[in-house]
């Protein structure tokens, strides 16, 4: 019998998912562990592997169609294995990109199932040869123009959805278009003809494409169009950008900087390194703030405006640069970590991070990030709060620094941080407290001789 | 009756004295002869007996050959898969060889869906009659000199052309496109077997119509079964032929009976129901022509399992219809050993005993025992006929199933004709008029449409001989509507009479005389009445010409009046060209002014494809200007009867006025500039027309006073949205009557029929 193959759950909250791109084709002989298709989440684009040898005999789900998690979406097994039957994925969500398509059932039964009887006691519709006395007008469509007005925008390469249509239902027709054209000025326009070509296969609105000096749309003005368009952010920035807009719209934040003193740990780290450990400066800045989160549980909740939770574990999110982005992995229960631990759990979440393997689960659950842009000679920085999250703390590049110690001026390694909170949750007197204490814990060598011993 | 003047004025009397109908006699089964007596008077040549033996071995052979091969059991083709009917007449060969023996080359037949043998035989028997020269035509390929050789050349030829066109092969009879049940030959006067029981009925009589009206020497063989008989278009074509009009003084000098032998080969059985006992009430079928003449159509009842006894029959029918004593009706009694078709069992509604009965009297048996006691042929000579039409059979039959088949490409090529007829020969141009034509009223140069309409038929009539004009009460009367007034008076009865009230014979002998050689139009009163007449228009005269791979043309003119805004009901109002020009084979025309109504009609009676002419009867009074001039519209011809830029009207018939009148209102009110294209002809049409005036405009109305569903007005939106997409600046709208039957109120008709209000609507959905 054929083994099926289902979609993976990625994360403990995924409910369904869509296969993004099927790697083999039906009949492929597959390895174990050669990719079959990828699936795309929230924040990643996960590739999923053969457990078994064998042929792909059949894809059930093509890509595209949002199924639940568990769906068995393919087969794997003997070429000529008879495939089990399977129910239809319980209705399909098709994404608005993909071609919709039937999920291909194979049944046992074969042809006998097609015959089957018609539904007793179900009353024929007679067909009505008397339509209905005025059909329901079709639903506005946000744009409508006439086959001809289009026709013509396409001959003139130009976007027709800015014009307002006069035809009935505010459909865009051929004089609307020619209104807008000479409104335009359209036909003062010059064009190359190398140039009109390029925008109608680009589709470029010749209207938007601004001349060259020669008052000559060239080639070179649309090719400058072309480089200028909006494009499409990636799943990863939207979501991005859905996350930091909902942040910034819905947690009021106010921001508490210090300057913290960072010539002797900096100092002791190259000693440490020197002497063949690992730790970063990252790492202490790390344990610093989890062991603060500890002795201000206020810092470590998170609210929804009509209520506080606080999180009696400490999930500390560490926000790394990737390609195209940024992502958030979060440590969990670093409370119950050592300083060692943290330092390694990190090096591996930033590896994971970079190859793009992290997980839905490897990112969700944060109750604290630390943003650090100490290698990217910044002086001090805000960061915006992980949704979700009471506050984050921008660490901003250590730079040698004239500072007065004891009434004289010396020359100190400062780093400045920048706590950012939500205000609903945490006050200027709380924040100030906690920064301090961070900005404490890393200037007292004591402490780290100690947890590094 | 004045001497001149075909004019009859009846002047029956009422009497009412007590009398009896005396139906006279039906002799059955007067054949007393016997191959030795028929020698001896030499009423059969020893060559034309063992000629009979041969064709119905020939059809036997062939007929087997169909048995086994349906059943994969055919030697020489182990495995051919034969598709196609199985209708076989095993059994019934001393009837169609003993039918067609008497029949000259250039007499027709007509035959049926179980029609192999009659139409092998008609081929075979005309072969035997043929010259050398015409051999050699037969079979110009041939080196053979002698007449044996090229004979024997000519019948294998026959056979393989005939079992291609079972097996579908571009060499078949009608190039694979009819089939079994529609094979006709029209080199040897087989005008067609017919797949609708019946149908090829009408088609025999207006073949003997024809032949009547050229005063030529050939008869008509009508071969129908018993189950025909009951048939509606059948028993119509029995009372048209028996029509007094052809034989007594309305005849003037021209009395002559129809040419015609329907000759029923009574197998008692249609497809599985028995005739005798149990869908009919009489005991012989030969009892239907006292219904239908006085004279009882000469009936006969014949032994159709006895080979002389059909041909002397035949023989003496034919005779009484070359001298002008047609129709004649033949019963002839004979057995079809297999069922309807070969799925069929037979002991679900026959005895075997009956069978057995009836096998005992085989017609090829006992022919044999004859030809044997004359001592004409020895057992051994017999044998080798046998193995002579065994071995023809097979090497036909090889060839066959190795022939081409048709290209696909070529599906429906022969579907419609591009010939017409531009030059009369010299026979028809001689046309006598008994007195001058009506005069057409001309004022300012403009006439009405409905002496368009004449004027058209009165110049095509002069012009052509072979023109032939019949319809109900067009004669005296003029027509339902005086559109034919005079033209009896001019052309005579042979050219212009009155039918009786049966459409479907209308129709179906226009078919039967197209195809021989006129060019006949026939009127029905109210479109309506076109559905009387649906099979011979919509299975007979638009298929024919592709059925029969192009070996014949139907060059026929149905004018169709359409009633609707009269206030005359459901069944007098009907516009029905939309059904028509789904019907392929079939012109459709439909013109809207005088002008169009002339020149469409001289072009449709021109035209070798048959044509429906659509007229309305809102239009007959219309005037307008007609040139006196012989002039054409060609067919499928759109013509533009207002130029506009804005909207784009694709309109015909009545509604073309509407649209025009709604065009004025809009230029007038809105300043809108319509176009006006009036499509003239719905098939073929003339897409180009329509087109480049919807790519000016964007914007259509197609808008006829046919019912919206099904509307042919659906299949012109359709297809400007299809080719002139880009061009359309609002959605194709159209306009047609309500979905609805045709009130007699006249408020509630009003409602029912478009108007210009409605393409006002229309247009300003879209303006």
């Amino acid at each position: 019998m054929a083994q099926p193959i289902t979609m993976p759950k990625f994360g403990q909250m995924t409910e369904e998912s869509a296969i993004v791109e099927w790697r083999k084709k039906e009949g492929d002989k597959i390895a174990k562990g050669d990719i079959l298709f990828t699936v795309e989440t929230d924040k990643s684009v996960m590739e999923v592997e053969a457990f078994t040898d064998g042929t792909l005999l059949k894809i059930v789900v093509p890509a595209g169609v949002m199924v639940p998690v568990q769906t068995v979406v393919g087969y794997i097994g003997n070429p000529g294995e008879p495939i089990p039957a399977t129910p239809p994925p319980p209705a399909p969500v098709t994404l608005a990109t993909a071609k919709p398509a039937a999920p291909a059932i194979e049944s046992k039964v074969g042809a006998a199932s097609a015959l089957r009887p018609a539904p007793v006691g179900v009353p024929t519709p007679v067909p009505s040869f008397v339509p209905a006395a005025t059909p329901a007008p079709p639903a506005p469509a946000s744009f409508r123009i006439s086959p001809r007005a289009a026709a013509l925008a396409k001959r003139c390469v130009i976007d027709p959805t800015q014009i307002t249509g006069s035809g009935p239902g505010g459909r865009v027709i051929e004089k609307d278009v020619r209104a807008y054209l000479e409104a335009r000025g359209y036909d003062k326009l010059r064009i190359s003809p190398a140039a009109k070509n390029l925008a109608a296969k680009e589709g470029v609105d010749l209207l938007a494409v601004t001349p060259g000096d020669g008052g000559r749309i060239t080639v070179a003005d649309v090719q400058r169009a072309i480089a200028e368009r909006p494009k499409p952010m990636s799943k990863m920035r939207q979501t991005i950008a859905q996350r930091l807009t909902q942040s910034k719209l819905t947690q009021p934040h106010f921001y508490v900087t210090v300057s913290v003193d960072m010539t002797d740990l900096i100092a002791f780290r190259n000693q440490l390194k020197a002497a063949g450990e690992p730790y970063t400066i990252t790492d202490f800045i790390s344990q610093a703030v989890v062991l603060c989160l500890q002795e201000f549980p206020t810092v470590n909740s998170s609210t929804d405006g009509k209520t506080t939770r606080w999180h009696s574990h400490v999930n500390l999110g560490l926000a790394v640069s990737i390609e195209g982005g940024l992502v958030v992995p979060v440590i969990r229960n670093a409370e119950q970590l050592t300083l060692r631990e943290i330092c390694d759990l990190s090096k591996q979440l930033a590896e994971k991070a970079r190859a793009g393997k992290l997980t839905p689960d490897d990112m969700s659950g944060g109750t604290f990030t630390i943003s650090n842009m100490g290698m990217l000679n910044v002086e001090n920085f805000a960061a915006i709060i992980n949704t979700g999250e009471g506050a984050i703390l921008a660490v901003a590049s250590t730079m040698k620094q004239p500072v007065v110690r004891d009434d004289k001026i010396v020359i100190r390694q400062m780093m400045k941080m920048t706590l950012s909170v939500d205000h609903r949750l945490i006050d200027g007197a709380l924040a100030a407290q906690f920064i301090n204490a961070v900005k404490a814990k890393l200037e007292d060598l004591e402490l780290w001789k100690r947890l590094t011993a | 009756m004045n001497s001149k003047s075909p004019i009859y004025l009846s002047n029956r009397r009422p009497d009412f004295r007590p009398f009896e109908i005396d139906c006279g006699k039906i002799p059955a089964y007067r054949y007393r002869g016997n191959l030795k007596s028929e020698l001896k008077a030499k009423t059969i040549t020893r060559q034309e007996a063992i000629d009979l033996l041969e064709d119905m071995l020939m059809v036997r052979e062939l007929e087997e050959m169909i048995v086994k091969l349906r059943s994969g059991g055919y030697e020489p083709l182990p495995g051919y898969d034969y598709r196609g009917p199985t209708h076989v007449s095993v059994g019934q060969e001393a009837t169609a060889v003993g039918g067609c023996a008497p029949l000259r080359i250039t007499d027709n037949i007509t035959s049926t869906h179980r029609g192999h043998g009659e139409s092998l035989a008609k081929g075979t028997i005309a072969m035997r009659r043929m010259t050398v020269e015409q051999l050699k035509a037969r079979v110009p390929g041939c080196g053979a000199t002698t007449r044996e050789e090229l004979l024997e050349a000519a019948l294998e030829e026959h056979l393989y052309r005939f079992i291609c066109e079972l097996f579908g092969k571009e060499d078949g009879y009608c190039k694979g496109r009819g089939g079994s049940m529609h094979i006709a030959d029209f080199t040897v006067g087989h005008l067609g077997a017919n797949a609708i029981v019946g149908g090829g009925v009408p088609i025999a009589t207006g073949a003997a119509m024809a032949n009547r009206y050229l005063r030529q020497d050939n008869i008509v063989c009508c071969f129908a079964g018993d189950g025909a008989f009951a048939n509606g278009v059948v028993l119509e074509s029995l009372n048209w032929a028996a029509q007094a009009q052809f034989t007594n003084e309305l005849a003037g000098d021209h009395r002559f009976g129809l040419p015609i032998i329907y000759l029923i080969v009574n197998n008692h059985y249609g497809m599985t129901h028995r005739t005798d006992d149990e869908v009919m009430g009489i005991d012989h079928m030969a009892r239907r022509a006292a219904g239908f003449a006085n004279n009882n159509m000469h009936a006969e009842i014949v032994n159709g399992m006895n080979v002389l006894a059909v041909r002397d029959a035949v023989r003496r029918a034919a005779e009484l219809c070359r001298q002008g004593n047609g129709p004649v009706l033949l019963e002839v009694n004979t057995y079809r050993y297999w069922g309807h078709s070969l799925s069929d069992p037979r002991n679900e509604y026959r005895t075997k005993e009956e069978e057995a009965a009836w096998k005992a009297v085989d017609p090829i048996e006992t022919f044999k025992k004859e030809l044997l006691d004359a001592k004409l042929i020895t057992q051994a000579g017999i044998e080798a006929v046998e193995a002579r039409v065994r071995h023809r059979n097979t090497r036909a039959a090889l060839r066959a199933a190795a022939a081409a088949d048709p290209d696909p490409a070529d599906v429906i090529k022969y579907m419609y004709t591009d010939t017409k007829a531009e030059v009369v020969p010299p026979e028809f141009r001689n046309v006598k008029l008994l007195q001058d034509p009506p005069p057409i009223k001309r004022t300012d140069g403009q006439i009405t449409y409905r002496d368009a309409i004449k004027e058209a038929l009165i110049e095509e009539m002069k012009r052509d001989a072979r023109v032939i004009f019949y319809g109900e009460d067009v004669a005296e009367y003029g027509g339902a509507f005086k559109l034919s007034k005079g033209l009896l008076e001019t052309f005579g009865r042979d050219r212009v009479f009155n039918t009786p009230i049966s459409e479907a014979c209308i129709c179906g002998t226009a078919v039967g005389a197209a195809m021989r050689g006129l060019r006949p139009v026939v009127e029905l009163m109210y479109m309506d009445f076109a559905l009387m007449a649906s099979d011979q228009i919509g299975n007979q005269a638009a298929k024919w010409h592709y059925m029969s791979g192009a070996q014949t043309e139907v060059p026929l003119v149905i004018r169709a009046s359409v009633g609707g805004g009269k206030g005359y009901g459901g069944q007098h109002s009907q516009t029905l060209e939309s059904v028509f020009a789904h019907i392929p084979g079939l012109y459709v025309v439909y013109p809207s002014t005088p002008y169009d109504a002339k020149g469409l009609l001289k072009a449709a009676i021109r035209d070798n494809n048959p044509v429906l002419y659509v007229e309305s009867q809102l239009l007959y009074g219309l005037k307008g200007p007609v040139p006196e001039t012989d002039y054409l519209v060609p067919l499928g011809v759109a013509d533009v009867k207002r130029e506009g830029n804005d909207l784009t009207f694709v309109v015909w018939g009545p509604t073309v006025h509407d649209a025009l009148k709604a065009a004025d209102k809009l230029q007038a009110e809105r300043g809108i500039n319509c176009e006006v294209v009036d499509i003239r002809s719905l098939v073929p049409l003339d897409l180009d027309t329509i087109l480049r005036s919807v790519q000016k405009t964007g914007r259509c109305v197609v808008a006829s006073q046919a019912i919206h569903i099904g509307s042919y007005t659906a299949e012109i939106a359709s297809t400007i949205q299809d080719l002139a997409f880009d061009y359309l600046d609002a959605p194709v709208k159209r306009v047609g009557a309500k979905n609805g039957i045709a009130p007699q109120s006249h408020i509630l008709e009003a409602a029912f029929l478009p108007n210009v209000n409605d393409l006002l609507a229309a247009a300003n959905e879209i303006l």
